[in-house]
């Protein structure tokens, strides 16, 4: 029976009466059991649990730190930053609806949709709870978009922030370089150091070489959020935060370099007609780069941040290398450049005299090969052999020295050893000696005679022939290649000032020098030299050395692309000389890859190079005029002694015509006054 | 916040003042009394205890209702709950004033509404979530599952009390009763509401056996429940197997549907000792728990007064438990006792479930904490079941 009448009991309820002491057990049971959570949660764990919802509300986001500028000598920047649109996410909170969400929302590619899963995906590896960078240097209307939709979005959010610019486009671009995102395996080698991980890093040229000036340190801000990550107001914060709420980031050190940026865009203009080239101009006094150009270049402004992987394939698939620094890091055969090794290393010896004559007759034959000189010259004297760059010349003369002796002068003037520019991982190019040969197979007298002419195994980079040219332009000082001028704060003091270093100084015999310039200053200026009349300048007195060579024909016949003007088995056209001939200033080095013959083609672009310098460049330089006499201030310009800054140019020769741009320059400076002549 | 009170206090006393001229006829006063005027009869015989735990109770759950929705775009349902209240105000003076014996005879019509209530809801219903627990009389809706609660605690007192005082019931008779009382169990488990269904059953359950004089038919029908949970289970829906599961496992799935559970526990947890100030739990004001204030307002309420706040909540609830069971014990009659066993079961597992669920003891489901939840239907269905007791209560006294 379920129910049965029941016999006995009170009024109320006799059952309960009955049950009344499980009643209780039971209340104070499952009541003590709740009490006992409490205390559980509230009073042993109260701390962690405190904390935890601090975490929930408490956000950290890094403050970007403003990145040093990099500057030429005059203050015009190469690198600074603009502000730019960010866009962040939180790892933790970017579901596949948000990320659909946002697309949607921005038209996003899939490129981009990639990209930002693939940082999101970083992000969540390292601090899930952390804003990271999304999508950098957003249009407008994209950061609009997302402002306007932030209920819908929640963590995404959009921050005003400086962003690396390059204001000369692709000027210098090797030099300075460009910024692309870190990778985790160098997040991992650099933790600690102040790297969160979404941010660019300087990936080449300067911006690589000198991060840690240039990037300053990061800020750090801590804000309050509600729970659908809307950011809570200042006074709710101040009450939630404890301790700083922002550490402001420290700017990074500008960095204020040699090169000149007008020369260094006259060199790029120089050689803008030549599909790959390098040049380098050098301060002959300091060794400081005033202009270094590598050709084909890239623009930083894509590089960072903005490369589509369509473009870097093209990059890439250039048969030019255009990643590849041809000033420091390429080595090519110097050809006839570098005759002036086996000249010194001659005359030092005493096998050589200025007036001996050897008669070329087009070609020699040593141990069954024959050797072809560029023309059957006849007898020349050595200055008329540097003229005219005879190859029998120098052949017979390097017989005399040999392969070794040549090698000790090329090392002595930086040949085969790093540079220590420290840039784009320069090359130490070879120099072969008898035991590299010996070492590989045999020695033969043939790889003499290939030395000789800077042809055979001798590789040299673009700046070590500037340099080797500096010092004979200034009498033998090698330099250490100088590009950073120094440090400064962005308040503008100064932290590190660095001055020229000296490399070595070479011994070298005036009177042998003498007998080299005076060969050299032939080649340009005296018919039949190599380089005239391509680089005889009216403007600026140019002595130098023409240089063409060949190419060992390696490649495998691979498809490459066809590019107009190049072609990987021509011939490197070299250019190497200084400005002015008798009181050299600069030293200038310019190599046309495959371009053809160095006269014709290297010769004029260095003659550009240099009377740009000299009438562009050079008078911003020179020292500041002294103050005006007391004269001068009562009468003004009426007194004003008429110095012209620059020479004034001659009038030009019947069979060249001058650039009209330079006549425009020339055109406006002061009338020639006889007098005045320096 | 005191002048809320002050209105509640104020709107109680006028109300039992009109129940009072009302019921003047019914109340059975001790001999003693008569002959002493309207106003001290009338302290004499009202419950004033059960009045004032009432309203320590309601007055701690507007604060915290305050708390929870001031400045977000729900603050407009504070007034409402006060509005709510004073509609069960009302309600609570009705119920005292009219005689529970009355009520019981109108039980089952009362089960017959609240099913066809939950029939309405459960075919052309309109609900949140996916399940629908409202029904809609003009511009009036109400959740009928509070309903059902109130009509089954009245039905199974007058089928106890049938049974009970040597009337024998026939079987014919008596299981259709039964089966009867298991249909509201099931419409609420269709809703889907299995929070509201269990907590039916356990009602049910508590008050047989409390009151059942033969405990083993309820031991036999436990046991074949038990053996119904896979059969359950398998018709369960997605949300409510991952709310089971997320329960067993919270640090499974930290976003989904654990999230909830450990936000929760975080708030608690967060309060310490003596809580993080009123209106200065971060948890509750920068919404880390959604809806707090119907499902979740005892973590609210932990966060900010901390464990001191919490055991005096539970101290009060616990208070009214034991006041609702002395006054089964004192009543006059089997009925009385009963109705105050099913309201003390009622209030008793609405507490527990909705506590342990914000400790994380159980799955989260939507079974409101009595007077601090808001939500009109619960409410005034407290009211109501709380007026049954002071029913019980006032009418303790002679025949």
């Amino acid at each position: 029976m379920l129910v049965r009448g029941a016999g006995a009991g009170g009024p109320s309820s006799p059952e309960l009466v009955g049950r009344l002491r499980w009643v209780v057990l039971v209340l104070l049971f499952v009541f003590g059991a709740l009490i006992v959570r409490l205390w559980q949660l509230q009073i042993l764990r109260g701390d962690s649990y405190f904390q935890l919802t601090v975490q929930n509300v408490v956000k950290e986001r890094y403050l970007p730190s403003i990145r040093g500028k990099i500057l030429d000598r005059h203050g015009v920047p190469l690198a600074e930053n603009r502000p730019a649109f960010n866009i962040y996410a939180v790892p933790r909170t970017f579901s596949p609806d948000l990320a659909s969400e946002l697309r949607h929302l921005l038209g996003l590619s899939d490129e981009e949709m990639a990209k930002v899963k693939e940082r999101i995906a970083a992000g969540g590896k390292r601090a899930p709870k952390l804003p990271v960078i999304i999508l950098e240097d957003q249009p407008r209307e994209r950061a609009a978009r997302v402002e306007q939709e932030r209920f819908r979005l929640p963590d995404i959010e959009v921050h005003h922030e400086p962003y690396r610019y390059y204001p000369q486009g692709a000027l210098a671009a090797h030099l300075v370089g460009y910024m692309s995102q870190m990778t985790p395996e160098e997040l991992r080698r650099l933790a600690g150091s102040g790297y969160t991980g979404d941010e660019l890093v300087g990936r080449y040229g300067l911006e690589a070489m000198w991060e840690n000036y240039l990037r300053g340190k990061k800020g750090k801000e801590r804000y309050a959020v509600d729970a659908n990550g809307h950011r809570l107001d200042e006074a709710t914060a101040a009450g939630l935060i404890e301790g700083e709420r922002q550490t402001d980031p420290v700017a990074g050190y500008n960095l204020v370099l040699t090169l000149d940026v007008e020369l260094q865009k006259i060199a790029e203009r120089a050689v803008a007609p030549y599909p790959a080239a390098a040049v380098a101009v050098i301060d002959v006094e300091t060794g400081r780069i005033l202009a270094l150009v590598s050709k084909p270049a890239f623009d930083p402004n894509v590089m960072t941040g903005h490369l589509t992987k369509a473009e870097e394939k093209f990059l890439e698939d250039d048969p030019r290398k255009p990643f590849i620094d041809k000033t420091v890091r390429a080595q090519y055969p110097p050809g006839s450049i570098y005759k002036f090794v086996t000249t010194l290393a001659a005359l030092e010896d005493g096998v050589a005299q200025e007036d001996e004559k050897i008669d070329c007759k087009g070609s020699i034959v040593r141990s069954g090969t024959t050797f072809h000189c560029t023309a059957a010259h006849g007898p020349l004297d050595l200055s008329q052999a540097l003229q005219h760059s005879c190859n029998v010349y120098f052949w017979t003369l390097s017989e005399r020295v040999g392969l070794d002796r040549m090698a000790q002068v090329a090392n002595e003037y930086g040949f085969g050893a790093r540079t220590g520019l420290g840039l784009n991982g320069d090359s130490p190019g070879r120099v072969p000696t008898k035991t590299w040969y010996e070492q590989r197979t045999r020695f033969k007298i043939g790889y003499t005679i290939n030395s000789a002419t800077g042809q055979g195994d001798v590789e040299v980079t673009v700046l070590q022939m500037a340099m080797a040219y500096t010092a004979l332009a200034n009498g033998g000082t090698l330099f250490v290649p100088q590009v950073v001028d120094r440090v400064v704060r962005a308040d503008g003091a100064s932290v590190i000032s660095y001055q020229p270093q000296v490399q070595r100084q070479i011994q070298i015999p005036p009177e042998h020098l003498a007998i080299l310039k005076r060969g050299l200053w032939r080649v340009v200026n005296e018919p039949g030299g190599t380089a005239y009349p391509y680089a005889t300048s009216d403007i600026v007195s140019i002595t130098g050395k023409t240089g063409t060579a060949e190419v060992k024909a390696k490649r495998s016949k691979k498809e490459i692309q066809e590019i107009r003007g190049w072609h990987p088995s021509g011939t490197h056209a070299w250019f190497a000389g200084w400005a002015p001939s008798d009181h050299p200033e600069v030293a200038v080095v310019v190599l046309i890859e495959h371009g053809g013959t160095g006269g014709k083609v290297a010769g004029p672009v260095a003659k550009q190079i240099l009377e740009g310098w000299w009438t562009k460049v050079r008078p911003h330089n020179l020292p500041p005029a002294p103050p005006p006499t007391l004269m001068n201030r009562v009468f003004g310009d009426l007194l004003r002694p008429i110095t012209p800054a620059i020479q004034p140019p001659a009038p030009p020769t019947d069979d060249q015509e001058p650039d009209s741009e330079e006549l425009e320059e020339s055109a406006e400076p002061v009338p020639p006054e006889p007098e005045d002549e320096p | 916040m005191s002048l809320v009170v002050a209105i509640l206090a104020v709107a109680l006393i006028f109300g039992l003042r009109i129940y009072v001229r009302m019921a003047r006829d019914d109340i059975g006063l001790p001999r003693q009394h008569i002959g002493m005027s309207r106003w001290r009869r009338f302290r004499a015989s009202v419950d004033w205890v059960l009045v004032a735990i009432l309203i320590a109770i309601c007055a701690l759950g507007l604060l915290n209702l305050y708390s929870a929705v001031h400045g977000t775009k729900h603050a407009g349902k504070f007034a409402q709950q006060v509005k709510f209240m004073l509609v069960g105000t009302g309600a609570f003076a009705l119920a005292t004033a009219i005689d529970y014996r009355a009520l019981l005879r109108l039980a089952w019509l009362g089960l017959g509404l609240a099913v066809i209530a939950l029939l309405i809801v459960d075919l052309v219903g309109r609900g949140a979530k996916g399940s629908e627990r409202w029904v809609y009389v003009g511009a009036v809706g109400g959740q009928p599952s509070e309903i059902a609660k109130l009509a089954v605690i009245l039905v199974l007192t007058k089928l106890i009390q049938d049974t009970s005082g040597g009337a024998k019931m026939s079987w014919k008779a008596l299981v259709p009763r039964v089966v009867a009382l298991v249909i509201p169990v099931l419409l609420i488990a269709l809703q889907p509401d299995l929070g509201n269904a269990t907590l039916l059953t356990l009602i049910m359950l508590t008050i047989g056996f409390l009151a059942l004089r033969d405990l083993w038919p309820m031991v036999y029908t436990l046991f074949a429940m038990f053996l119904a949970i896979p059969i359950l289970w398998e018709t369960m829906h997605d949300y409510q197997k991952s709310r089971i599961l997320a329960f067993l496992d919270p640090s499974a799935d930290p976003n989904g549907t654990g999230w909830h559970t450990r936000q929760s526990i975080a708030a608690v947890g967060s309060g310490k000792i003596l809580g993080k100030g009123f209106m200065h739990g971060t948890q509750n004001q920068f919404q880390f728990l959604p809806e707090h204030w119907t499902d979740f307002p005892f973590s609210v309420w932990a966060e900010e007064w901390g464990f001191v706040g919490s055991l005096l909540l539970l101290s009060m609830f616990a208070f009214l438990l034991v006041w609702i069971l002395n006054v089964a014990l004192r009543s006059r009659d089997h009925a009385g006792s009963l109705l105050c066993l099913g309201v003390a079961a009622m209030t008793f597992w609405h507490v527990v479930i909705n506590v342990a669920m914000v400790l994380g003891m159980a799955p989260v489901v939507g079974v409101t904490l009595p007077f601090i939840s808001y939500g009109g239907s619960s409410l005034v269905c407290f009211f109501v079941a709380m007026g049954l007791v002071s029913s019980v209560s006032l009418r303790r006294h002679g025949y």
